[in-house]
């Protein structure tokens, strides 16, 4: 079935409306307005914007990215994990990295802290349909993070936050995506550089 | 329960205390101070000093009326709501207790609604935190609350601008740029019911068919075009300009009733719309033909009424040997 691409409040996927809206960004911020033109046109959309707090046909941000792909020139899963570490390291984009920040205060507490993230998400949006995400921790300093959602291009969405987030807390880590949507890690050093400054508190204005 | 039973009776030093309690306060039986959790010795900056006094330590908000940590705990039961005197102005909740054995105090504070703040001020980090202390989950939620709300914000923007678009869409006529009969409508309504002072000028072009008819409708197009743009020079950004039909437009002058005034206004219409419009090489003629009436020659104006006075006018005007503009008086007003 053809997933529509106008917002579809009663039945579509809040998910697929963040991570358009995360797709969309990206592709605006980091290669222009021409190429994000282009994926619309290709895409027959009407609208050059998604709404983050709408939402959308399950399946739309799958379709959307295919066709982000092929204007890049880029393989579909280098897209997402791109946008996964476009979403922590750009910094008009602070919330997101500070809001996983506050899952621990080493790289290990803040991997513990993924399993809690759908409550926490639920916690500020209550209708929001996270995914659920459960980690294992199969060895000293090895993970495997599972994750089930509709959406393909989630697992590697992850593997981007998860890359950029080890870079924030400075820990040194091998994240390779495995089967079924998991992914395993190895924490190689967790302090191999210092991790980068986080206040609780955001400073006034 | 079991207090009693030896085994389940503890001896803590200030150390573990701490790691439980990290705003903790040991005050022996006449209140004062003992020893400081770390966290709370922060918060009082140089005020956490052992010897020092709970009431010179802390103002009392709650329970009214109490000074003393005796006060407190006699009246408070085991809650109740404090403010630093000379650290960090934070709200502070507590819970205490005098102990069995010796009459001294232990109490227990935390951060109210005021959390946010006093990270801020003091720079705490969640080590500063009991581990089973949700202060980093209040701290979570505010920044994601404060992100989910700009995101909100931002989309009733786009959807605001969406919605003015396409009522300005809905008001318009797409070809002269001018508004359209609906819009045309409202504004006369609304100025009805204001019973606001305006003049209501209904203009038809004279001569409009030949030029359609022998340069074609690309050229009664462009006609049209150049009509809209002569009203637009003409008229204040208050005033309405609608076409209203397919030669016929209606020009809503705001706040002007002097009859000399708007028949000036209607003959400088006129004037620039007679003016040879050059299409290529070929020349477009025409004129045009305006009714007035005014909204004060009517005791309770009405838009239906007003526009029947006014083409009236505009026929009377069309009479009298087209290019002109007549003034009509409503009747029955």
């Amino acid at each position: 079935m053809r997933a529509r691409l106008h917002p579809e409040i009663a039945t579509g996927s809040d998910m697929d409306a963040l991570l358009l809206r995360s797709l969309q960004s990206y592709v605006l911020d980091t290669f222009g307005l021409a190429e994000w033109q282009d994926v619309c046109r290709r895409a027959g959309l009407a609208a050059q914007t998604f709404e983050p707090m709408l939402r959308y046909d399950p399946g739309t941000a799958d379709r959307v990215a295919l066709i982000v792909a092929e204007v890049l020139g880029r393989s579909v899963d280098a897209i997402w994990e791109d946008v996964g570490i476009y979403l922590v390291t750009c910094p008009d984009r602070e919330g997101v990295r500070r809001l996983l920040r506050f899952g621990g205060t080493c790289y290990a507490d803040f991997l513990h802290s993924l399993e809690e993230l759908p409550g926490r998400a639920r916690l500020a949006m209550p209708h929001l349909e996270a995914p659920e995400l459960t980690l294992d921790e199969v060895g000293p300093d090895r993970f495997e993070l599972c994750c089930q959602s509709h959406i393909l291009g989630l697992q590697r969405v992850l593997l981007g936050l998860l890359t950029a987030m080890a870079d924030d807390y400075g820990a040194l880590c091998l994240i390779q995506p495995g089967a079924d949507g998991c992914i395993s890690i190895t924490v190689l050093d967790r302090r191999h550089t210092t991790a980068r400054q986080f206040d609780l508190a955001l400073r006034e204005g | 329960m079991h207090a009693d039973r030896p085994d389940h009776r503890i001896a803590l030093d200030s150390a573990v205390l701490s790691h439980f309690m990290p705003m903790h306060l040991l005050l022996d039986a006449e209140g004062r101070a003992l020893s400081f959790g770390p966290t709370l010795a922060r918060v009082l900056r140089g005020d956490a000093v052992p010897g020092a006094r709970f009431e010179d330590l802390f103002e009392v908000r709650a329970p009214g009326g109490a000074v003393t940590v005796g006060d407190v705990l006699a009246r408070a039961g085991n809650r109740f709501r404090l403010v630093p005197r000379k650290g960090v102005r934070a709200g502070l909740r507590g819970l205490g207790l005098r102990l069995p054995e010796d009459g001294r105090v232990l109490l227990n504070l935390s951060f109210g609604i005021d959390l946010i703040s006093a990270v801020r001020d003091l720079a705490l980090t969640d080590a500063d935190f009991a581990a089973t202390d949700l202060a980093m989950e209040l701290l979570y939620l505010a920044e994601a609350n404060a992100a989910v709300t700009r995101e909100l914000r931002g989309l009733n923007l786009r959807l605001e601008g969406a919605r003015v678009a396409a009522e300005e869409e809905a008001m318009t006529d797409p070809l002269t740029g001018l508004r359209n009969r609906r819009a045309a409508d409202l504004v006369l309504e609304r100025l009805c019911a204001a019973r606001a002072g305006f003049g209501l000028l209904h203009m038809d072009l004279d001569y409009f068919k030949a030029v359609n008819d022998t340069l074609g409708h690309a050229a009664g197009d462009f006609v049209l075009e150049t009509v809209g743009r002569i009203l637009r020079e003409q008229l204040r950004a208050e005033d309405c300009a609608a076409r209203i039909g397919g030669d016929e437009f209606v020009v809503i002058v705001v706040g002007r009733s002097d009859p000399k005034t708007l028949q000036a206004i209607a003959e400088r219409i006129i004037a620039r719309i007679s003016l040879p419009m050059a299409f290529g090489d070929q020349t477009a003629r025409v004129s045009a033909s305006i009714g007035i009436v005014r909204s004060l020659d009517m005791a309770a104006p009405e838009a239906a009424q007003l526009l029947a006075t006014a083409d009236r006018a505009l026929y009377a005007a069309k009479r009298a040997g087209r290019g002109r503009a007549v003034l009509l008086a409503s009747r029955g007003g």
